[in-house]
This record gives C-alpha cells, sequence and structure tokens, in this order.
C-alpha cells in the first residue's frame, strides 16, 4: 500500500511556485506537532536525564538550582538489592507474562470470532468492547471488590463451595497480587488485540487456506502456516502496543491494597519512581529510575522500530 | 447497508469482493464443533463480563458491602445519588468530558496536518522524522512525569484543565500520527491530482479532497486520544493536586475511595458512571474503530 | 448513519468541541494567583464530621470581619503529603493550611513554611499554646505551626458486644486476649479486635507499652528502636493477637484506620485502637451505634496506661500567601476562642490553647473522659525530626505491619528490616 502512495506529488506539478510550495509546506504542516513533541517530550526527556544525575529535592524542584552528584543515584538503584530480587522481576516478568496472556488470549478470541455467524459475533464482540471500555481505575477497583479479603464475591464463592476454610487476603502476596493485576490487565487489554487480529484475519483470502485444507493441512498448520505470516504485521503492532502498554503499568498496582509502596514484595519500576520521588521527595532517585525504565523500553522496542521501518523503505 | 461505508476503506476491498472469500466461518459443521465453540462463546462472556455485571449489581443493591448476592437484595438508586451529588461525580464528569473534548480536537488537527506532511510529501529528513514519531511511541511518558510536572509548573498550567489537555495532548499524538498516516496515504494520489487540474488550490483539495476521505480514521484517532484522556491517572494525579474541582473521573474515583473506602455500593455507582458513556460509546463505534486500527497502526 | 448525513456530524462535532475547549479554558483558568480578598484553605477532611457548616459560619464570621472571602478546600489524610509535597514543588501551596503536626517541620525545612512568632506575639497568645503542640510545631527555634488541635488514641470497643459475651474492657496485655478470646466464642463472624496493617499509629502504643522506643535522638543521629526486644515483645503481642489468635480479619492486614472506623460504625468489631475524634463519626456514619461503644486508656503491659501518640494539626501559613497579615487573621479565628472551642466539641480533639483545655480536660462524658485520661498520662511523640514525613510517606511502619500480618515475614525479621530502614531515612542517608 505504501509503494503506491509514495509517488511523488511534485513531480507531477511542473509549476514553479507548486514546487517551492512543496519544500515549505511539509514543515509547515508539521510545525505545530513538532513544536509540541520537542516541548513536551523531547526536552523533558533531556530533563529526567539532568535530574537524574543530581540530588533533586524538593528545594532543588522550587528553587531550579542543580545540585549534581554525577552518576551516584544510579549507583545507588543497581547497589538495591530489591532492584534485582522484586523490582525487574516484577516490572519485567509481569509485562512478559501479561503481553503473552493478551496476544494469545486476544488472537484466539478473534479466530473464535472469524468462525461466528453474524449474530454471535455482534454479541460477543460487544462484550469485549465492554470490557475495553472500563477505565483501567474503575477496573482496578472493581477488581479489587471482587478480590477483597472480607466481603469480595471470590472468597466468599471458594468458601461456600468448600474449597477455603478462611477468608485469605489475595493482596499481600506478591504471586496472588500480580496474578490479580495480570487479570486486571489482560481484561483490559485483549480486545484491543482482538480487534486488530479479526480485522487483520478478515483479510486473508480464504482460497489459500481451503487450498492448505486439501493439502491435508489441519487447522493448527493452517493458522501457523498461513495466517501468522499473512498477520505478520498485525502481530508485530499488537505485540509492541501491549509491550509498551504492560510495561509501565502503574494505575493497576498503585490503586490495590498494598500496591502504593506499604507492601515491597509488589514494586515495580513505575510505582517505585513514583514513591520515591513523590513521596520521599527524591527526584533526582526517581528519575533515575524513570530513566531504567524509559532505557529498558526503548531497547525491547527497538528492534520493532528497526523491522518496520525496514519494510517501509524497501 | 453499503452506503454506510465511507468512500475509501482501506480495507473494504478484502471484505467486500466475493470472490475473495475472507478467512471465516467454515462450511463444516459438526455439532461437537458447534458445541466446543458455544462453549468458548459462553467462557468469554463470563470472564468480559463479569467484572461489567459484577459492578452494575452492587452498585444497585442497598446490601452491597453486606451480603453477595447476585441480584440486588435490596434495590436501590441510592449511591448514583450518592455519588453524584456529594461524591462530586457531576464536576468530575464535566472536567474529563472537556478534558477529552479538548484532547481530542488539538491532537487530532494536529496529528492531521502531521500526517499530511509525511504521508504526502517526500522532503528531507522525512525517514528522520518518521522514525522521531516511532521512537517517542515507545518512551513511557509515565517516566517523564517529574520533568512534564516541572514543565506544566513553568507553563503556570498546574491545577488546570488546561494543563492536562497540553500532556495529554502530547500523549495522543505519536500515535495520532502514525495512525492517520496509513489512512492518507490510502487517499488514491489521483483524486488530488484531479482536483489540482479542475484548478484547486492546496487548501482547497485539503478541505474538500483529503478531509472527507480521511474522516474514518479522524474517527479513529479521536477515539483513542479520548479514551486515553478519560483514563489517563498519573499525570491527573500529579497535576491537579489539591484542585479538586478541577478533578477528572479516575481521580475524583481514587478520591472518593479514600474516603469511602468500605462503601462498596458508592464506589461501584461511581465506577458505573464513568464506564458507561464510555461503554455505549464503544459499542456505537466499534465497526469505525475496527477498521480504523487496520488501515491506521497495522498496514502501515 | 448515511453518507449524506455525516457531513453536518462532522461540522456540529466540530462545533460542540470548540465550544468544550473554549468552557475548558474557561473552568481551568488557574486562580492560583487570587491576592484580593481570597483566602485560600486547605483542612483535613474527616476531623469534624460536622466541618461544612462549621466552615461556613467561619466563611461568614471571617468576611464580616476582613471583607474577604474564604476558599476552603477538603484534602484526604491520606493523600495530603503527597499532595502538599506536590504543591510545594508545584508553588501551588495555598494561603493557609492545616498540617499534620509531624509534617510541620518537614515543610519548614523545604522553605514553604512562614515562621509566625512575630504574629503569634503580637496577638498575644504565646503563653497560652500547649507546649507539646508548640514544641512539634517549632523547626530551627521558630514556629511554623500554630497550634490547633491535638488528639490522642485509645482503646474503643463495642459495649454491647461486650455485655453479650460477658467481657469486661481490658486492663492489662493479658485481660485484652481474654477479651478477645471471650468475644470470638460469641461472635465467629465478627472482628474481636482489628488489627490493622496500614495504620501506624495503632502500632506505636504496644511498642511504647512493652518498654520499647520508636526512635531515639543520640547526639545528630537517629536511630530506631522497633527492633529491640521490648519492641519486638510489643509488635508480637499486638500481631499476634491477629495471626495467633486469629481474633483480626484477613482483611485488615491492608486497612488503614478509615477502614477500622467503617467496620467499628457498622458493628462489626468488637474493640479497636481509635482516635478521640471517632465518636462522632461512629454516630454519623451509622445512627444505631449510639451509645453503644465506649473507650478505655490502652493498657500497658501489665496494667497502668500504654502510651499513644499525641497527634494533631497546626495550621501553618505558606510563603506564597500574599496578604500575610490577612492569613494570620484567620489563623488566630480559628485557634482562639469560639471557633477553636466549637472546633474541639464538634470533633472530639483537644484544643491547643491552655486555656480551653482543661475545660475540656476535666469533662466526665464517657467517651471524652477516657480519652482525656490517655492525653495527659498516657501521651507521647513521634521522633520530632523534619524527616520523620518521609518515614511516613514511606510506609515502613505498615510494611512491617503487613508483612508480618499476612505471614510473610516474623516478627524479628520485619521489625529489623523496618528498624534499618527508619533509621537510614530518618538521618536522610537514603
Amino acid at each position: 500500500m505504501t509503494q503506491q502512495v509514495t509517488t511523488q506529488l511534485t513531480e507531477k506539478l511542473p509549476r514553479l511556485s507548486r514546487a517551492r510550495a512543496a519544500t515549505v509546506r511539509p514543515w509547515l504542516l508539521l510545525a505545530p506537532a513538532l513544536a509540541v513533541l520537542a516541548v513536551l517530550l523531547l526536552w523533558p526527556l533531556v530533563r529526567v536525564f539532568l535530574f537524574s544525575l543530581q540530588d533533586y529535592g524538593l528545594r532543588e524542584i522550587t528553587t531550579g538550582e542543580p545540585n549534581w552528584i554525577g552518576v551516584e543515584n544510579y549507583a545507588q538503584i543497581l547497589a538495591t538489592p530489591e532492584l534485582w530480587t522484586v523490582v525487574l522481576p516484577n516490572t519485567f516478568g509481569f509485562a512478559v507474562l501479561s503481553v503473552a496472556g493478551t496476544v494469545v488470549l486476544g488472537t484466539g478470541v478473534a479466530v473464535l470470532l472469524a468462525s461466528l455467524g453474524t449474530f454471535w459475533r455482534t454479541v460477543t464482540s460487544s462484550a469485549i468492547m465492554a470490557a475495553w471500555a472500563m477505565p483501567a481505575v474503575t477496573g482496578t477497583y472493581v477488581w479489587v471488590w471482587i478480590f477483597d479479603a472480607d466481603r469480595g464475591v471470590f472468597n466468599d464463592a471458594l468458601m461456600s463451595l468448600g474449597l477455603l476454610d478462611d477468608p485469605t487476603n489475595w493482596f499481600t502476596n506478591r504471586w496472588t497480587f500480580y496474578a490479580i493485576v495480570l487479570l486486571n490487565v489482560i481484561h483490559h487489554g485483549f480486545p484491543f488485540v482482538a480487534v486488530t487480529v479479526l480485522a487483520g484475519l478478515l483479510g486473508v483470502p480464504k482460497e489459500m487456506l481451503e487450498a492448505a485444507e486439501m493439502d491435508g493441512a489441519g487447522s493448527f498448520r493452517r493458522f501457523f502456516s498461513i495466517i501468522v505470516p499473512q498477520l505478520r504485521q498485525v502481530f508485530a503492532v499488537v505485540i509492541i502496543l501491549s509491550t509498551i502498554w504492560d510495561f509501565k503499568v502503574f494505575a493497576q498496582v498503585f490503586l490495590m491494597p498494598g500496591g502504593a509502596g506499604s507492601n515491597r514484595s509488589v514494586l515495580n519500576l513505575g510505582v517505585w519512581s513514583y514513591v520515591e520521588s513523590f513521596g520521599q521527595n527524591r527526584y533526582g532517585f526517581g528519575s533515575a529510575i524513570a530513566v531504567l525504565l524509559t532505557l529498558l523500553l526503548l531497547v525491547v522496542t527497538a528492534v520493532y522500530v528497526r523491522t518496520v521501518l525496514a519494510e517501509e523503505e524497501r | 447497508m453499503s452506503t454506510t461505508r465511507p468512500l475509501v476503506r482501506p480495507d473494504a476491498g478484502a471484505v467486500r469482493r466475493p470472490q475473495r472469500r475472507p478467512y471465516g466461518r467454515t462450511s463444516r459443521r459438526s455439532p461437537l464443533r458447534q458445541l466446543g465453540k458455544g462453549v468458548l462463546v459462553a467462557l468469554l462472556l463470563v470472564f468480559t463480563l463479569f467484572p461489567v455485571y459484577w459492578m452494575l449489581n452492587s452498585s444497585l443493591d442497598a446490601q452491597a458491602g453486606h451480603t453477595n448476592s447476585f441480584w440486588p437484595a435490596e434495590p436501590t438508586l441510592e449511591h448514583y445519588v450518592f455519588v453524584l451529588t456529594e461524591g462530586g461525580f457531576g464536576t468530575f464528569l464535566r472536567n474529563s468530558l472537556l478534558v477529552a473534548l479538548g484532547t481530542v480536537l488539538v491532537s487530532s488537527a494536529l496529528a492531521l496536518l502531521a500526517s499530511v506532511a509525511v504521508a504526502r510529501f517526500r522532503f528531507r529528513m522525512r525517514t528522520q522524522i518518521l522514525m522521531l514519531v516511532l521512537v517517542v511511541q515507545m518512551v513511557p511518558l509515565e517516566a517523564l512525569v517529574i520533568p512534564l510536572f516541572v514543565q506544566v509548573r513553568d507553563l503556570q498550567l498546574l491545577e488546570t484543565l488546561i494543563g492536562l489537555v497540553v500532556v495529554y495532548v502530547a500523549l495522543a499524538l505519536p500515535f495520532g500520527i502514525w495512525m492517520l498516516r496509513g489512512f492518507v496515504a490510502a487517499v488514491p494520489v489521483e483524486l488530488e491530482e484531479a482536483a489540482y487540474l479542475d484548478g484547486a488550490s492546496w487548501g482547497r483539495m485539503f478541505w474538500s479532497v483529503l478531509l472527507p476521505l480521511v474522516a474514518p480514521g479522524l474517527v479513529a484517532t479521536s477515539i483513542f486520544s479520548f479514551i486515553t484522556a478519560w483514563n489517563e491517572f498519573i499525570f491527573a494525579m500529579t497535576m491537579l493536586g489539591g484542585a479538586t474541582e478541577n478533578y477528572t473521573v479516575a481521580i475524583g474515583l481514587r478520591s472518593f475511595f479514600g474516603v469511602h473506602s468500605n462503601d462498596w455500593g458508592a464506589i461501584m455507582a461511581a465506577s458505573t458512571i464513568i464506564t458507561v458513556p464510555v461503554m455505549i460509546f464503544f459499542i456505537l463505534v466499534q465497526r469505525r474503530l475496527a477498521s480504523g486500527l487496520t488501515a491506521g497502526a497495522v498496514k502501515a | 448513519m448515511t453518507r449524506a448525513m455525516r457531513r453536518p456530524l462532522v461540522a456540529a462535532t466540530g462545533a460542540v468541541l470548540l465550544a468544550a475547549t473554549t468552557a475548558a479554558c474557561a473552568g481551568g483558568s488557574g486562580d492560583e494567583t487570587e491576592g484580593d480578598g481570597t483566602l485560600s484553605v486547605w483542612i483535613m477532611q474527616g476531623t469534624n464530621p460536622d466541618a461544612k457548616t462549621f466552615f461556613d459560619d467561619v466563611s461568614a464570621a471571617f468576611e464580616e470581619q476582613t471583607g474577604a472571602t474564604l476558599d476552603v478546600e477538603f484534602v484526604e489524610w491520606a493523600d495530603a503529603h503527597d499532595r502538599f509535597v506536590t504543591s510545594i514543588a508545584g508553588g501551588t501551596t495555598p494561603d493557609v493550611a492545616e498540617t499534620g503536626t509531624t509534617w510541620t517541620p518537614e515543610f519548614a525545612d523545604a522553605g514553604a513554611l512562614a515562621p509566625l512568632d512575630e504574629y503569634v506575639d503580637g496577638a498575644g497568645v504565646t503563653e497560652d499554646l500547649v507546649e507539646g503542640l508548640v514544641e512539634a510545631g517549632t523547626y530551627d527555634e521558630q514556629l511554623y505551626g500554630m497550634p490547633w488541635y491535638a488528639g490522642v488514641r485509645s482503646l474503643v470497643y463495642n459495649t454491647e458486644m461486650f455485655e453479650q459475651a460477658g467481657v469486661e474492657p481490658p486492663t492489662t496485655w493479658a485481660e485484652l486476649e481474654e477479651a478477645a478470646a471471650g468475644l470470638k466464642e460469641e461472635f465467629p463472624d465478627k472482628i474481636a479486635v482489628a488489627v490493622p496493617g496500614d495504620a501506624e499509629f495503632t502500632v506505636y502504643p504496644w511498642v511504647w507499652g512493652a518498654g520499647g522506643e520508636v526512635a531515639t535522638l543520640d547526639g545528630d543521629t537517629w536511630t530506631s528502636g522497633l527492633d529491640s526486644p521490648e519492641s519486638q515483645e510489643g509488635i508480637e503481642f499486638w500481631t499476634g493477637l491477629a495471626t495467633e489468635g486469629g481474633y483480626s480479619s484477613e482483611g485488615a492486614t491492608t486497612w488503614r484506620e478509615t477502614d477500622v472506623l467503617d467496620a467499628f460504625a457498622a458493628g462489626d468489631v468488637g474493640m479497636a485502637v481509635m482516635g478521640s475524634w471517632t465518636p462522632g463519626a461512629i454516630v454519623d456514619a451509622n445512627k444505631d451505634m449510639e451509645g453503644k461503644f465506649a473507650a478505655v486508656p490502652i493498657p500497658g503491659q501489665d496494667g497502668g496506661i500504654a502510651p499513644s501518640v499525641l497527634g494533631g494539626s497546626h495550621l501553618s501559613m505558606f510563603e506564597t500567601a500574599e496578604d500575610k497579615d490577612l492569613a494570620f487573621e484567620f489563623i488566630e479565628m480559628m485557634t482562639t476562642g469560639e471557633f477553636a472551642q466549637q472546633w474541639g466539641e464538634q470533633s472530639g480533639y483537644f484544643p491547643g490553647q491552655v486555656s480551653l483545655l482543661d475545660e475540656t480536660l476535666a469533662s466526665t462524658d464517657p467517651l471524652v473522659a477516657p480519652f482525656a485520661e490517655q492525653f495527659v498520662d498516657g501521651g507521647a511523640s513521634v521522633p520530632a525530626a523534619p524527616t520523620y514525613g518521609a518515614v511516613q510517606a514511606k510506609l515502613t511502619t505498615s510494611t512491617m505491619m503487613q508483612s508480618i500480618l499476612s505471614g510473610e515475614a516474623d516478627v524479628a525479621t520485619a521489625s529489623e528490616a523496618a528498624a534499618e530502614e527508619m533509621t537510614n531515612v530518618l538521618n536522610g542517608s537514603e
């Protein structure tokens, strides 16, 4: 699709004024967006790095006076044992699990939707939309309520089924805490994948599948040998976007009982950065954590950027 | 039905053309298969809808928080009355609406202009700009809370709705450019050339040819910006600070929870009030959304 | 929708958006720079159940006296520290705010507060201020927090449940455990004693009651004593009520004090450590509870009274206040005379002025007297360091409690970790 439109408009328009306008015009069109990106993204990006090299407290933030300490914040972060045992595993492990969960479930649902009749497809996709529409904050409170230790419906149900003797507080244990976060994030995230993959699936020519079926390929083979390659781009996009979203999950952890810092075993990079900066007034330290989070994400996504651009320019 | 389609829908060809039947319903319909499918659909519906249902159920039950039942044991609307009056959710809804609409308007306009530039013109640094947009999309904005807080403070916009709009535009813009670019690229150049041959100016061509054709894309990006602004939490929390009268729904709910943490009926009523408008909107536009996603993000 | 309809719709949407943005501009225009005749004030929410009416009266009186209008904003305790810090960083502080006694030195240290000595001397009330509150509000030998009110936590119990279970209010720890056991037997589905995991001030009485210390100052170095054998014994007893006795609830592991209050008001709790200000809030939340609960001072290990935190609030003036005289006029109106007394009566707090306090302490009200006894004979203070606010924000004690209550760590391990962290944060070395 890209090849067809990259035809240069300017070549076809002989008049000189047009040509000149065409060199200036893209920049005029880009100017507002670039200005916004420069002021609100690039400069803050530089600044967060500058802050991270300082002992930046409340005093510095109000007066704006620098207080350089070199890489001390980074040294301290890297020397924090919890970074390696708690924070990074929580951030990284959770992102991997939730991306996998979201993409697998979303794809499965897309395949299921594609095989349904119009009525059930409408019903199901409306339900999916409802899940998608639930804001993260709302969703988090709903899950917290469902899993509430004393009065939540989950414990109630388990106890009346005889699976549980006494109420359990699921929020105090690191694994069950993140299991709930995972449920929350997948519930909120899989609809995007499902809708996107479904749209892609509907574009796969059926003849290819029928041909494969005649060759005796099973449905799994058909899925992996025909659909997956056809939807390579689609998967690249949903995986990368899910990765971005799941790495920086904040509200879904922060708003859970114990998630705002009192339960240290559930800290992730985002929450850690927030509680250190806005709770402890250590904006420099918090910034250094933020820089690490950014770098981590950039490294993970750099590969994708290169693939997409490489295809683009071909 | 066909009249409802936009003139150029990027995936329309694939879906409509009968001789290229899409992947989809197979002709095989064994009863076992149907049953299995039914079970899967049922499971899926339970998973997606249970939280929504439980939220509604609790919000309508005066007994919520005391006894759990699968339909309101003592049906009431008192929770809704409470959150809308004393809870202040009327104000929060208004604020969120203003912020979200402001974000949609500004970010769509900027994204459209920028996407035309990158999709329609070849100029030096085009690749670099594209790269920039992509990379910027990868930056976790949440990591920039501290400098953005300082930035917005320096602009004297802390605790204001405008301050939030400014930040949300930055949040929504890269994705908007990326998505719209696909739509603009899909508009046949011939149409524009025809307009030029008719003597139209570039500006006129933009308004009368390009804009109507990328309208579906604008709808899709608008939805994204809207949702971004409606759901956003961490910036609202840090930047609105003590300005309760400017709270958006997300932090309004958190602050309500802080005071009424055990009043689950009311918390669920507040959650419902926040969620349902978006939900209805989403269900109404789901077709648009799907086409927007494929055209913009995916078929880049 | 047909194609023909789409255009007008787009146009209409555009118009709506435009109107909305314009409205947003109007609605959002920051009115932080109001200097002329408006005083912005932050007050903590939940102290006085009738705060709205109270401040309506104050506003009217203030306007009559000064011609200026009051803009009162209610802030929740749970959020307040972060919010203050954020507003200090952002330069959006109010003119006057209620500051928790543990925060005043911290905000003064950040250069956000204006010293009050001059004004207080001018008003001639220096001698009448309650000493503990003055001490807590003093930083670098200057007064930054005007004593407003103080409160203390005691043991509040549900008299109906106690009668029905045939148990007596405890005077020692052994009796407390007995009472809990009796309650649990009679009310297996209720909470005999609430042991909340996210409420540091309910923990310290047991630390002090066993002879331990939260933190001590030696020279200019703080050392937390949470891991001393005495402290551990106290923590062991308190958490043991939940982990071994099963007298608390699973949910309480992540409870804050407001959750305890809600549950107590609902009649689900036998006893709990609660503040002198809660009786009003309990009845306010549930009319049925009226007359069905009482309080006793927190028992010491073998009798006597275990010390409990003398918490309270100052009214502080921020450097950003443009009209400082006006700001102090408000502070004076709030902390002295009629309004101070009224606030104390409505909220169940003890006023910050000696002349008013004596009156309250002489009360025989069963929901005032035990607290007054605790206040006088069993009042203690948290470490008076400007960094204590950071310890609170770090949730050090809550972290310890939650890890013990959830069984993730034993008392020894958890208290050692907490002590180490508290020592570091107090000394500003982390």
